[in-house]
């Protein structure tokens, strides 16, 4: 009668999102773990064999909903080398400005999610109001604060507006001066030491064995970071550190995604100076017709057009707030993706959690989970 | 690396049982292998190739066939790299590579609800996204979401 198991979820402040973890506890202390995913599945690799290149779009904002402007990117990579379709250059930048703000906005959602699991109030609103701020530049470019649409198969939806350099840099300018705050209220704040240093530890070898990826692969010192080994879009042409920490606890993960909010920052003033400086185009000329305009009126030469879909499979990596995301676009000639399958880093992080949840005590699930940075969304697809 | 050093390395474990390597576009190859293969190859990518982690396991229903897809990343080579099996539709099973590495675990879990390949000896082969007991398999593409016609809307004329 020791042992049994208990939900936390689907419903648990810890959870962040509709999934449920079963627990067996033999007092406080945590036997083993079993999460329990699909609570938001919608099917979305499914609906994908359904739509229009283009259309998948929509679909990927809605993958992870923290983190939109990462899996658009994703699954364009993946149609484009599926479709061999070459972005212009400048397409190339803005969609590395996507990618980092989308960053900032995604580690300081999770700063505020996670410091509030730990009984800490006022960085929630911290984390929130800042997070806002990359939101309002998003609006100003997309139009939207969440679901935005922004990338094409073949560049980018549209420009920047004017403007938009000098509003970017006063709030990199503000955030740099925030992460400083950030630490001197967790760092030094005896509480969240108490509750974070040396739980939740997960070696590099066992890491990489279950596929840890991510903040919680390089808190635990394995330098691995597809933005500098496996570089996409302008990625080789930006000077970025990759944070490394070596604790492998939750305070080092912790360390990583502050330490990353800052490379992240210096990434963005080096890619608002070189668009200062590039005009041109952001999407492909030559598109094919097809891609421009899925339900134009298509006559005989249109129709000739749309049978000539290059047949293949398209395979696209990026390092994504949470970790590595891998996408597979096949296409066997026909207008729609034949098959879409994602890789979300969160799935494999979440499997992995018997690896370091198991031996710690109940209380502490709240804080390894919240460093863990759980996106239910692109785990259940 | 290269195709030909996956070629090089495997080719002697594997004998005829490895059905080739390609080039494939940002990896170091495609190796496509017999499934009486699957274990000899799984140790000789993680063991002699350094292919430690495994980051995707998918797969694709070609209606007759159904294909195995592994995703491969190497620490040393900075590299992915990718295996592929092929399997008949009305047997469509392979041996897990959860024992190789134990992220595939969950993948596999995901493959065999929704594209209806069986992984042998895998641990905990039951339901991951869909609910305990769900009969389909909706990845396979006799799933059909919706047909055309119950789309159509019907305009009265007045």
């Amino acid at each position: 009668m020791s042992e049994m198991w208990i939900n936390m979820g689907p419903q648990h402040p810890m959870t962040h999102g509709l999934w449920n973890l079963r627990v067996q506890i033999d007092g406080e202390l945590v036997r083993a773990v079993d999460p329990e995913m699909g609570y938001l599945h919608r099917g979305i690799e499914k609906i994908s064999e359904d739509r229009h290149y283009n259309e998948v779009i929509t679909l990927m904002d809605r993958c992870c909903y923290v983190a939109g402007m990462a899996w658009e990117h994703l699954y364009i990579l993946g149609a484009e080398a599926a479709l061999q379709v070459r972005p212009p250059e400048r397409a190339d930048y803005l969609r590395v400005l996507c990618d980092e703000f989308q960053r900032l906005g995604s580690h300081l959602m999770w700063y505020a999610a996670f410091v509030q699991d730990l009984g800490l109030m006022s960085p929630f609103l911290y984390g929130m109001r800042d997070r806002d701020l990359v939101l309002d530049l998003f609006q100003s470019f997309t139009g939207a604060r969440m679901t935005y649409e922004y990338m094409r198969v073949g560049g980018v939806r549209n420009d920047l507006p004017p403007g938009f350099a000098d509003r970017s840099r006063k709030v990199l300018d503000w955030l740099d001066d925030r992460f400083r705050e950030y630490d001197a209220l967790c760092l030094g704040s005896t509480i969240f030491r108490k509750r974070c240093d040396g739980l939740g530890v997960l070696k590099g070898p066992e890491a990489i064995a279950h596929g840890v990826t991510g903040p919680m692969l390089r808190a635990a010192g394995v330098k691995r970071d597809l933005r500098k080994d496996r570089p996409y879009s302008a990625y080789d042409r930006v000077d970025f550190d990759v944070a490394l920490a070596d604790s492998a606890d939750v305070t080092g993960r912790y360390l990583v995604r502050m330490e990353e909010m800052r490379q992240s920052v210096r990434i963005l003033r080096q890619v608002l100076d070189w668009l200062d400086h590039h005009p041109g185009p952001v999407v492909a000329d030559r598109l094919p017709r097809w891609l421009g305009a899925p339900y134009a009126p298509v006559g005989a030469e249109g129709y000739l057009l749309k049978r000539n879909y290059p047949k293949g499979l398209g395979l696209s990596a990026i390092e994504e707030p949470h970790g590595e995301a891998l996408s597979y676009v096949v296409n066997d000639g026909g207008e729609h993706p034949y098959r879409v399958k994602f890789r979300s880093p969160v799935f494999a992080n979440l499997s992995a959690a018997s690896t370091y949840l198991v031996g710690y005590h109940v209380a502490d699930i709240p804080p390894i989970m919240g460093s863990v940075d759980v996106c239910v969304g692109e785990v259940d697809r | 690396m290269q195709p030909q050093d996956l070629q090089r390395a495997l080719a002697p474990k594997l004998g005829e049982r490895l059905l080739g390597v390609e080039p494939f576009a940002g990896t170091a190859g495609r190796v496509r292998f017999e499934r009486t293969a699957a274990l000899e190859t799984f140790r000789a990518m993680r063991d002699d190739l350094g292919f430690a982690h495994c980051a995707m396991v998918g797969g694709i229903d070609w209606v007759e066939t159904r294909e195995v897809l592994y995703v491969l990343w190497s620490d040393g080579a900075r590299q992915y790299a990718l295996l592929s099996t092929t399997v008949p539709a009305n047997d469509a099973h392979v041996e897990t590579a959860s024992g190789v590495w134990p992220s595939a675990n969950w993948h596999e879990r995901e493959a065999w609800e929704m594209v209806d390949i069986t992984f042998d000896h895998h641990p905990d082969l039951r339901h991951l996204l869909m609910p305990d007991g769900y009969a389909f398999h909706p990845l396979l593409r006799s799933f059909k979401l919706h047909e055309p016609e119950e789309l159509e809307v019907k305009v009265r004329h007045v």
